[in-house]
């Protein structure tokens, strides 16, 4: 079952794309749309797009980079040990969870080194790889998303995002523990 | 919020890194200015052309934590390492750090810069009398002030990182826009935005269900799912901008923006494909078994941030950041 399911998502994610240009460029070609010149118009803008983000993300890394770099999420991670603890979260697994919304590459780099450790199918490997894939780079979706328009004000973007961050690790941690748990 | 939480980055970075650098530096820790001693076995000597020693540098795991005042080496310590006297007179060592050289050495070869080696000088040498070992005296390089070193590296490092993921969107933006343009043209959007109506205007009520920005929001959500990361990030930069286009207060989020993001960054999507890629290189036996649980733990993030970005839009501080009291600020719009 499983098996059919991911046999199918794979099949559509390999044909999405093509048949997404085929399909768009096709119809617009039928309704009589100038579809290079138009194609060409839109494009421009990729450039500008690219660039307006630079000072956003540039801002947001930085940050995030001197905290991980003066050890200062080494202190973050052993304040929050006892609390992970308490939920039953493996201690191994607390610094994936907290750099999951913050960096993409060094979480990848963590969930690679738990499973390099303690085996992929292992409990915690699985429920690591769980929590990288319960969450987004909450941080750097933000900066991208919001710095392409200019949003400098992000209102409860943030609060919201880090909520879900913090329920979808719980969300992978209570269903690694039904499934998988010792 | 998110200046808060910037600033706090920063500063308790900063803040944590040099109270660690002072606490190495009150402590000493890396033992900087002190001799060491140990054994060398030497394995070549030196010849005409080239004055170096080639050995094996023995330290008692005993000596060493003692001398570091840690009780982390566990075995003798046996390294390659290399003595150089060059024609001052002067006598330097070089010790070659590998895998299973004791783990504090490690840390010390990394955060001097070298990763594969430790530098120092030797103070005196006694060769036995047949020459095969020697009685060495050394002092290592100083280490020290490692974390603002690390902090100005991050700081530089993570600027530069910025600039090549921005500008590596550029292609894949392009063909995007380009492509999201025609369908615009060709009236597409709007045949895919209808069918998603009811969706769609009850998680932005304040976008009218005909506008280009819920066909190119659907798009994005629908790329996240399948897993096609190339495009999703463009058609939500398309949103976005499609979204900006309804902002009375240009450089403020609006709840529509706040909404899309939230679903952005939950991350929903059917296959988790970089975790698989992950599990099958790792030679997981059922690199998909994760799948299920992906999708329960990112489920649990989506209806989370939606619910808590209905019930913080309302709230007064965050309501009052939309009324228009002042002059916008100057922000070109895209």
């Amino acid at each position: 079952m499983v098996e059919l399911f991911r046999n199918i998502i794979n099949i559509i994610s390999a044909v999405a794309i093509p048949l997404m240009f085929f399909t768009f460029l096709g119809w617009g070609f039928v309704k009589k749309v100038k579809v290079y010149e138009v194609f060409v118009e839109g494009a421009k803008d990729g450039f500008q797009v690219a660039v307006k983000i630079i000072p956003f993300l540039v801002a947001m890394l930085v940050a995030i980079g001197i905290f991980r770099a003066s050890g200062a999420m080494d202190v973050l991670i052993a304040l929050l040990s006892p609390v992970s603890s308490l939920i039953g979260m493996p201690p191994e697994t607390v610094p994936l969870a907290i750099l999951r919304p913050l960096s993409g590459s060094g979480s990848l780099g963590l969930m690679t080194e738990l499973m390099k450790v303690h085996g992929p199918d292992s409990y915690i490997g699985v429920l690591a790889s769980t929590m990288y894939g319960s969450s987004e780079t909450t941080f750097y979706v933000l900066a991208v998303y919001f710095g392409a328009v200019g949003i400098k004000n992000t209102r409860h973007a943030l609060p919201a995002g880090i909520i879900a961050d913090i329920f979808g690790m719980l969300g992978a941690l209570f269903i690694c523990r039904i499934f998988f748990g010792i | 919020m998110l200046n808060y939480v910037w600033i706090s980055l920063i500063v308790i970075g900063i803040l944590v890194g040099v109270g660690k650098d002072i606490n190495d530096e009150v402590r000493n820790t890396y033992r900087n200015g002190v001799s060491m001693e140990a054994t060398v076995q030497v394995s070549k000597t030196p010849t005409a052309l080239h004055q170096t020693w080639e050995g094996e540098i023995v330290i008692p795991e005993d000596a060493f934590n003692q001398f570091y005042g840690i009780e982390s080496a566990s075995s003798e310590i046996r390294l390659p390492v290399v003595m150089t006297t060059a024609s001052s007179g002067r006598t330097s060592l070089v010790i070659l750090i590998d895998e299973s050289s004791p783990v504090f050495w490690k840390e010390m070869a990394k955060k001097s810069g070298s990763k594969d080696r430790l530098s120092g000088v030797v103070h005196s040498i006694k060769f036995s009398e047949d020459k095969s070992s020697a009685q060495i005296s050394f002092l290592l390089e100083k280490v020290n002030y490692v974390k603002a070193r690390a902090i100005t590296k991050a700081a530089l490092d993570y600027a530069d990182t910025a600039v090549t993921i921005s500008l590596g969107l550029i292609g894949v933006m392009a063909l995007w826009l380009g492509v999201m343009k025609v369908a615009e043209e060709a009236g597409l959007l709007r045949v895919l935005t209808k069918a998603l109506t009811p969706f769609t205007s009850r998680l932005f009520p304040d976008v009218p269900s005909d506008h280009p920005a819920v066909g190119a929001m659907i798009m994005n959500i629908a790329a996240n799912m399948l897993g096609l990361n190339n495009a999703a990030t463009p058609l939500g930069l398309k949103a976005m901008e499609e979204l900006n286009k309804l902002n009375p207060k240009l450089g403020t989020a609006t709840n529509a923006m706040c909404t899309f993001l939230v679903i952005n960054t939950a991350g929903l999507t059917l296959i988790p494909a970089t975790a698989i890629a992950i599990r099958v290189a790792q030679g997981s036996a059922d690199p998909g078994v994760i799948i299920g649980t992906s999708i329960f733990g990112a489920g649990c993030a989506t209806v989370a941030g939606l619910v808590s970005v209905k019930i913080l839009q309302r709230l007064p501080r965050y309501k009052k950041d939309l009324l228009i009291d002042t002059p916008p600020t100057e922000v070109k719009n895209g």
